[in-house]
């Protein structure tokens, strides 16, 4: 890997330097000012374009990314002080982290485009030597409608996303190695980084570490993935067939009266429905009222209680969104197959397991991937219901037994700001779930057969 | 054998009607909160001793500002509606007809992105929307922002659509001079109503529950609160008491577009999901 | 792939645009409790009305509670609030986070006289006061029925009753805040030691004793009985026959309770045989001023607190809001003497310890152990496994203080 990189490193600089040997004076000007080669070759769209992003660039990093970019090592070192009673503020470690990342990124961008810049005078003049030539600019206009459609269409996903979700990961994950908490915390003072201080402190290498309550939390996320995103299909699975029987009337009535739950929104029904088992909420006043019990079910203090409620409740929300795609999907499994299956005297569960369920299985393999993902992080749920209760004296760090590991990281950086050791957790989590589900991604028949399927 | 399937049928109307009550329960409960016209905290009985309509009227009266946080909320709905879907679509479409260089490497790396706790970045996003000045008075803009910026990465189910859309028929329309852009505004867009319904209406859905990201940004401003922020605080803190048959007033009148907008439009809902996922 | 990067590099420099600059600028933001705001608005006005040199500020008041303007203020400091009201169980984070200004040593000496002693020392960290007390009715104390409960003297006469008419005793014993009620009535302490910077020095605590080991054992008894429910807010409350709850819940109460509605101080409770009035914290609303670069509005600030949080507005308050009193004077007004719930407090305060400062960590751990007593994990447990607890907690709580 590393050897290959080297290697293309290398092609790539011998060809630069081959663009600047063989090239004419416009190629060489362009080495310096981006766009000129192309500019004097009558490429306008493409030279004003790569000039001006040189010059919006430049402008940037000597008026701004500079400024931050410069302490990124040292995150800051004017303290903030006073003068009388007045505050002097004194550099702002976070505003240098994430403006010098943001300013790097920037340089990369630079570095490319020169890159291309290169290449573009290099194709160009190796064009016109053979006699052919250069694309206009109205050609190049409208290839960005067909020809480069992609690159019109993905332009501005790819910048949000860029812009809004990469940068902040990278600045995450850089806060892990960082002092970035409660008494460190910008504008009035300043972090820096800790190297893999605070890796330690979580695997418990530095004496007092919370490596126990990570593997606790972490176990309990996994086993309530599991059976949130499997009970939900196989239950969602089974009321849609039941929905489909022969002879089962108002179909349409069942189908929207289960469908309701996904319109109410659930900060609303969660939270009503999480009142609902209190010690003195609906149920156990109703259940004590009845004499079906003679005190009140703890339902949300005691943890496996808790836990199960939990998942029951998961599978009022996620029951009817399973339906709706079974029933969907129901429609298409060819009915000569069922056929078959009756003349070959197949009994009904027979049926389910030999076609109905492969079929399924291999159609909503990536729904239950994303499913499963999704459970591993469903913040909602547990945090609406109970908050991750019940805490017990053998967790440590705020984190209750039914805690997912999300729920667990928001306690920590809104509860106590302990940011640095929330993004170390946050860490955590990506790579387990990133390495489960690339894995089972690309291994899975329909991902991989992706031109198959028409 | 008739008298079987009789039996069996009656089972299953059994099991469905005790589905339908659980699943109603809460749903009626809220209801009936909402219309409760004593004491507004919580109670442990379903039925309200004095029937009223004095919550809803509280919302819309001088005390709250709950018409501005439903606006605010229903703007952010609908502008995160139409750009989401418009995102989506351009996406989905560039993966799914055309091959270009780095496209397997993009996909794996957006599935990924996707797994990262998304609000470990939420100070972070809050820091970039602030230096654009979509914080506080400016959440609405900010909010719409943040939702569609990354909404590209929500490509999988459009894309799964499109996937099934037959290829001969691009090819075809190349032969007779037409664009990529032609095909895909052509083509493509009129055959994917489904989608297009599903892609929209899901994205419109959500803004109507995101109370963390948005208490933050709006930062204390209340003229930037969505439903969602300005609600939980009713039940979440101490300074709000017996607000409790207000909050529920309020939830009805969230669910009550959405639920309308669901029931008319479950049919494409059912049809571009389940044509996403694949078809036969 | 060119049009993409003109993308980039267009957003770059919009967000490169604004170098955050801390300029003199001419707004000032206040944040209080909803309830409060439009009492907030009118005293402002009354105050600029008096100060024709502060003419050119524009005030605004926003409706921020005080658990999210501390952790907004924690959030962003740049773009918090000015002047903001907070609980003083944020004190500490709030200085540690460089997020408040200390007083001047003329309003720190006004504060010092005119409020009272618990609220000063609730404002002060180290040796530096860093905030204006508001209220001094931040404690609990008990609300009952008085058709269900005959004697409210002693919780295990107040549970036995609630248990014979079906009623619930509601107290959120898994919370620091109320479960001292139980320790610092045996007889322990739990305080910490901080200096002026907000860190914590030194954890003064001996709950690892027999007095705590009794105390324990109260609680665990108290989480057995089918009356017990795990809660102090009566909004959440559906079944109440006695609360333990606070002032800011009086309107409620009285609401629920109808004409059964009565207050009390806290019960005995039954410590190993020996009847223990239970005590607790007297808590403290606090009004804080964050650091100020221009000098100007530094000196606005500092008159606006101290203004805010001055006798004559607070007896104000009380009438508009019924927030009680820190100021001493505030607190003889006839008004504030004959509050039902606030006198209910002040029966209270004889027993309760000012609320000093606590690190963050100390507030989850209580709720660890409140939850295991709740679960039951320690029902059969003997005494020695009972102090083994205790001991374990003690020395995590010694740990905080480092």
């Amino acid at each position: 890997m590393i050897s290959r990189f080297f290697r293309w490193l290398g092609t790539d600089l011998k060809e630069i330097g081959l663009t600047f040997a063989e090239g004419d004076w416009k190629t060489k000007l362009s080495f310096l000012l981006m766009g000129f080669g192309q500019l004097l070759r009558g490429q306008i769209v493409r030279g004003l374009t790569m000039l001006a992003l040189e010059g919006g660039i430049l402008y940037y990093l000597l008026d701004f990314g500079w400024g931050y970019l410069k302490n990124i090592l040292t995150l800051g070192v004017v303290e903030t002080h006073k003068e009388g009673r007045r505050t002097v503020y004194g550099d702002n470690s976070f505003l240098i982290l994430l403006y010098g990342l943001l300013t790097i990124v920037i340089i990369l961008a630079l570095i490319y485009l020169w890159r291309v810049n290169v290449r573009q005078n290099r194709e160009a003049e190796q064009r016109l030597k053979i006699g052919k030539r250069l694309p206009t600019n109205r050609e190049d206009l409208a290839s960005l409608f067909d020809k480069n459609f992609d690159k019109t269409l993905l332009a501005l996903p790819v910048l949000g996303i860029f812009v809004f979700t990469v940068l902040p990961i990278i600045f995450m994950i850089c806060i892990a190695f960082t002092n970035y908490d409660v008494t460190h915390q910008p504008p009035a003072k300043l972090f820096t980084w800790v190297g893999l201080e605070n890796f330690k402190a979580l695997f418990g290498l530095g004496g007092e570490g919370f490596g126990g309550t990570f593997f606790y939390v972490l176990g309990w996320t996994l086993v309530w993935a599991f059976f949130a995103t499997f009970l939900t299909y196989f239950l969602g699975m089974a009321v849609a067939i039941m929905i489909n029987k022969k002879g089962i009337r108002l179909k349409k009535l069942w189908r929207t009266i289960l469908v309701m739950t996904i319109a109410v929104p659930q900060f609303v029904s969660l939270l009503y429905v999480g009142k609902m088992f209190a010690t003195d909420g609906l149920v156990n006043s109703y259940l004590l009222k009845w004499g079906w019990i003679q005190s009140a079910i703890p339902f949300w203090d005691n943890a496996t209680y808790a836990r199960i409620l939990i998942i029951l409740i998961n599978l009022w929300i996620g029951i009817p969104y399973t339906m709706l795609i079974v029933t969907g999907l129901l429609m298409n499994i060819p009915a000569e197959l069922y056929e078959s299956a009756r003349i070959d005297g197949a009994n009904p569960f027979q049926t389910f397991r030999k076609i109905t369920l492969p079929y399924m299985l291999f159609v909503t393999g990536p729904f239950l991937l994303t499913q499963f993902i999704g459970n591993l992080n469903n913040f909602n749920v547990i945090f609406l219901l109970n908050r991750g209760r019940p805490q017990s004296m053998s967790l440590t760090n705020n984190a209750g037994s039914t805690d997912l590991l999300v729920t667990w990281l928001y306690k920590m950086t809104i509860n106590d700001s302990n940011y640095k050791i929330a993004a170390v957790i946050g860490i955590m989590v990506f790579v387990v779930t990133a390495v489960i589900s690339l894995i089972v991604y690309n291994t899975m028949p329909s991902v991989k057969d992706e031109e198959g399927f028409q | 054998m008739a008298r079987r399937r009789k039996i069996s049928n009656a089972i299953v109307y059994l099991i469905l009607i005790v589905m339908s009550i659980i699943w109603l329960f809460p749903f009626v409960g809220l209801v009936l909160q909402s219309f409760r016209g004593e004491y507004g905290g919580m109670v442990n009985y379903l039925v309200p001793k004095q029937w009223s309509l004095a919550n809803y009227q509280f919302l819309f009266g001088s005390g709250s500002n709950f018409p501005r946080w439903y606006t605010n909320t229903l703007i952010i709905s609908i502008a995160v509606a139409v750009l989401q879907t418009v995102i989506v679509i351009c996406v989905s479409y560039a993966l799914s007809r055309m091959r270009f260089k780095g496209r397997k490497a993009l996909m794996n790396i957006w599935l990924v992105l996707g797994m990262f706790p998304g609000f470990l970045t939420m100070i972070c996003l809050y820091y970039l929307l602030k230096q654009l000045g979509l914080t506080e008075a400016g959440a609405v803009p900010g909010l719409i922002l943040i939702s569609v910026a990354s909404s590209g990465m929500g490509y999988y189910v459009c894309k799964g659509y499109f996937d099934t859309i037959p290829k001969s028929l691009d090819e075809a329309a190349i032969i007779d001079g037409a664009t990529r852009a032609q095909i895909l505004w052509k083509m493509i867009i009129p055959l994917s109503k489904p989608i297009i319904i599903y892609t929209a209406l899901v994205a419109f859905m959500g803004p109507w529950c995101d109370y963390i990201f948005a208490s933050y940004v709006a930062f204390g401003n209340e003229k930037g609160y969505n439903v969602a922020v300005a609600m939980t605080r009713w039940v979440w803190t101490n300074d709000y008491q017996g607000y409790f048959t207000r909050f529920c007033a309020g939830g009805i009148l969230v669910a009550i577009p959405v639920t309308i907008l669901f029931m008319c439009l479950q049919k494409y809902y059912v049809e571009g999901v389940t044509g996403g996922a694949v078809k036969g | 792939m060119k049009k993409f990067l003109a993308i980039v590099l267009a957003l770059c420099l919009v967000v490169a645009l604004a170098v955050p600059a801390y300029a003199a600028d001419k707004t000032l933001k206040v944040w209080v409790a909803d309830a409060v705001v439009d009492f907030t608005k009118e005293q402002i006005d009354a105050f600029m009305a008096e100060h024709p040199e502060y003419a050119d500020y524009a005030v605004t008041v926003e409706p921020v509670g005080e658990g999210d303007a501390a952790s907004n203020v924690l959030t962003d400091l740049d773009a918090a609030a000015d002047i903001f009201g907070f609980p003083q169980d944020q004190l500490a984070r709030l200085v540690a986070a460089g997020a408040l200004i200390e007083l001047s040593e003329e309003n720190a000496a006004v504060v010092a006289e005119e409020n009272s002693a618990g609220s000063v020392a609730a404002a002060t960290m180290g040796d530096l006061v860093y905030a204006y007390p508001l209220t001094a009715d931040n404690g609990y104390f008990l609300y009952y029925d008085k058709s269900v409960v005959t004697d409210p003297s002693s919780l295990e006469a107040i549970v036995a009753d609630c248990e014979a008419a079906g009623k619930g005793f509601y107290m959120e014993i898994n919370s620091g805040y109320y479960m001292p009620a139980f320790f610092f009535g045996a007889g322990c302490t739990l305080t910490y030691d901080a200096d002026d910077t907000g860190a914590f020095t030194a954890c003064n605590i001996d709950y690892a004793s027999d007095a705590g080991v009794g105390a324990l054992k109260a609680i665990i008894k108290l989480a057995q009985s089918p009356a017990f429910h795990n809660g102090s807010s009566i909004g959440n409350a559906t079944n109440v026959g006695a609360i333990v709850d606070g002032t800011w819940d009086a309107n409620a109460a009285k609401e629920l309770l109808g004409e059964n509605y009565a207050c009390a101080k806290l019960p005995t409770f039954d410590c190993e045989g020996t009847p223990t009035q239970m005590s607790g914290f007297a808590g403290f609303k606090l009004l804080g001023v964050k650091p100020q670069t221009d000098d100007e509005k530094l000196a606005l600030c500092d008159e606006l607190a101290l203004f805010l949080a001055s006798g004559e507005v607070q007896v104000a308050r009380y009438n508009a809001a019924g927030w009680g009193p820190s100021n001493l004077a505030a607190q003889a007004d006839p008004a504030v003497q004959a509050d039902e719930a606030l006198s209910a407090y002040a029966a209270q305060g004889a027993f309760t310890i000012p609320q000093g400062q606590y690190p963050g960590d100390y507030w989850s751990l209580a709720t660890a152990l409140g939850d295991s007593v709740i679960a039951g994990d320690y029902n059969s447990a003997d005494d020695a496994a009972l102090l083994a607890v205790l001991q374990n907690f003690q020395d995590t709580c010694i740990g905080y203080a480092k």
